[in-house]
């Protein structure tokens, strides 16, 4: 790039083990755990330490009982559970043996599989908690999206299957704070969803603008932005302009090939620019094209209800992988590390890398 | 069942390149240029799902001008022409082409593969499918699909040489 950018990327950990693809990167919300999953059919876990700029190492491989591929991980907000979605149409549930124990250390017990969520007739795309912990839900080839209820002693009961997709549904993401459900999919559209309380979960929303198939999506910390990411290179981002309504109010564009994955931080360390906006955080990017980019976004000062925020390309890696796609990027959600993110990409690899002042 | 899942094991990954696979191998240091003619070499010979003796070369469905190559954008084009507009293989005719230059093409290169604009009914649902890489991923994931596919593969190497020599 030509350009100088205020911020750059640097890679503090390269971490190898997968012998196949790596699709997905997860975080936990509490602990000093990283996750990975990858066509091998396993999980890896690798613990950090270490303050500004923690050093990372492998914890342990989960080798799960899935047939095929797991396609995606996601912790529970309470960091104790670990969901698995898998091409061989099942979600799995992992806890570790022995981790209610007070004091228990990170390297307690084997990880296992507290139960098997069977339903979906295709391969599993996704999986996501909701905020509080108590919803989970999964999305499929079969172009359904199924909401579960946690109950005791990890059962899970399946309270709605919303078949409103034409096509594959991609991703799954919660809204942070409400119980908002989003699905994106193959057939280019993104849906959102409410729970009846005198019925079933119904869409209440079908935001259409992307050309081509949305793989990703990510909601803003605040909840009032949806940011959604496309085989079109674009990332749209989708203001809350009425309770239930959601409109596009800006296109980033910055790749060159599909964008895989988008991840909205809320970074500690907050460059306000001189008009001195609302911060809303920092997204990342990643995909086919290889490349990072990471935006800074603000609410503009005298913002109105559909006024589209202020975005600026704050940083940019290419070759963020080598030759490989990059298929997953994700922000550390834990205080004190929120400058951290991961990727995983084709070529098995999970990155770590610090953003800081240039 | 045991024997091909064994091999498949041993293959240890349908993407990665094999040692020993008549792969196009970059120098360690310096990147070879390829051109269209090359990649042609590498899928000429692939046998047809459908009619397995002949070979896609030979049904005309690719040839060395349908391909496009930039070294400096490490970018393949392969355009391909199904048999018949309604051609019920065309994904596993793409797929076969996919598979073949994973296996084949220096790392560097991505590839999108697509059918000749009007040869086909379903051509926009042909094309997006064979470029949503989770799907191609699934599908040879896929034991049927897979099995085909590797039979069709077989003759790959021959690069437009006579089956029998």
């Amino acid at each position: 790039m030509g350009v100088d950018l205020p911020y750059k990327l640097s890679a503090i950990a390269e971490l190898t083990g997968h012998e196949d693809r790596a699709w997905n990167v997860a975080w936990n919300p509490v602990k000093p755990l990283l996750a990975t999953c990858s066509a091998d059919k396993t999980v890896r876990l690798y613990g950090y330490s270490g303050i500004p700029t923690p050093t990372f190492s492998f914890h342990t491989s989960i080798s799960t009982d899935h047939g095929k591929t797991v396609r995606s991980i996601a912790w529970s907000p309470s960091g104790e559970t670990l969901a698995t979605a898998s091409f061989d149409s099942t979600i799995g549930i992992w806890q570790q043996k022995g981790a209610q124990d007070e004091d228990e250390e990170v390297t307690a017990g084997e990880w296992q599989c507290a139960s098997l969520l069977e339903g979906h007739e295709t391969e599993c795309k996704s999986v996501a908690w909701s905020a509080s912990g108590t919803l989970l839900a999964s999305c499929s080839r079969d172009k359904t999206v199924w909401v579960w209820e946690v109950q005791p002693d990890c059962d899970f009961e399946c309270l709605g299957v919303l078949m409103e997709h034409t096509q594959d549904v991609k991703s799954v993401a919660w809204h942070p704070s409400e119980e908002i459900l989003a699905s994106a999919s193959y057939d280019d559209t993104i849906k959102l969803y409410l729970d009846d309380p005198s019925d079933d979960w119904f869409c209440f929303e079908t935001l259409k603008g992307h050309t081509s198939t949305v793989w990703s999506l990510a909601w803003a910390p605040g909840g009032r932005y949806l940011a959604s990411a496309s085989d079109d290179c674009t990332v749209r981002i989708w203001k809350r302009v009425a309770e239930h309504q959601w409109e596009c109010v800006c296109v980033l564009e910055g790749h060159e090939r599909t964008i895989y994955s988008v991840s909205w931080g809320m970074t500690t360390t907050k460059r306000v620019s001189e008009e001195g906006g609302e911060p809303l955080g920092w997204l990342a990017s990643a995909g086919g094209d290889g490349r990072i980019n990471i935006w800074q976004l603000e609410e503009a000062p005298n913002s109105t209800v559909n006024s589209p925020p202020k975005y600026e390309l704050i940083s940019c890696i290419e070759n963020g992988h080598g030759d490989s796609d990059i298929n997953s990027i994700v922000w550390c959600p834990r205080a004190g590390y929120q400058d951290l993110l991961a990727t995983v990409g084709d070529d098995g690899m999970a990155k770590v890398w610090k953003i800081e002042v240039a | 069942t045991w024997t091909r899942r064994k091999t498949q094991k041993e293959r240890h990954s349908l993407w990665l390149s094999e040692e020993g696979d008549d792969s196009i191998d970059a120098d360690d240091n310096e990147v070879e240029l390829i051109d269209g003619d090359e990649v042609f070499d590498l899928i000429r010979s692939i046998s047809d799902p459908e009619h397995r003796s002949m070979t896609l070369e030979q049904l005309a469905v690719v040839s060395a001008p349908q391909i496009t190559v930039s070294n400096q954008k490490n970018h393949v084009m392969v355009e391909f022409t199904p048999t018949v507009p309604h051609c019920g293989m065309s994904t596993v005719i793409g797929l076969s082409i996919r598979v073949r230059l994973l296996r084949s093409l220096p790392n560097r290169f991505k590839v999108d593969i697509k059918v000749k604009p009007g040869s086909h009914t379903s051509e926009h649902a042909v094309n997006k499918q064979l470029n949503d890489k989770e799907r191609v991923a699934a599908a040879l994931e896929n034991n049927a699909i897979t099995e085909v596919l590797e039979t069709c593969l077989e003759s790959a190497g021959r690069r437009g040489r006579p089956a029998d020599i």
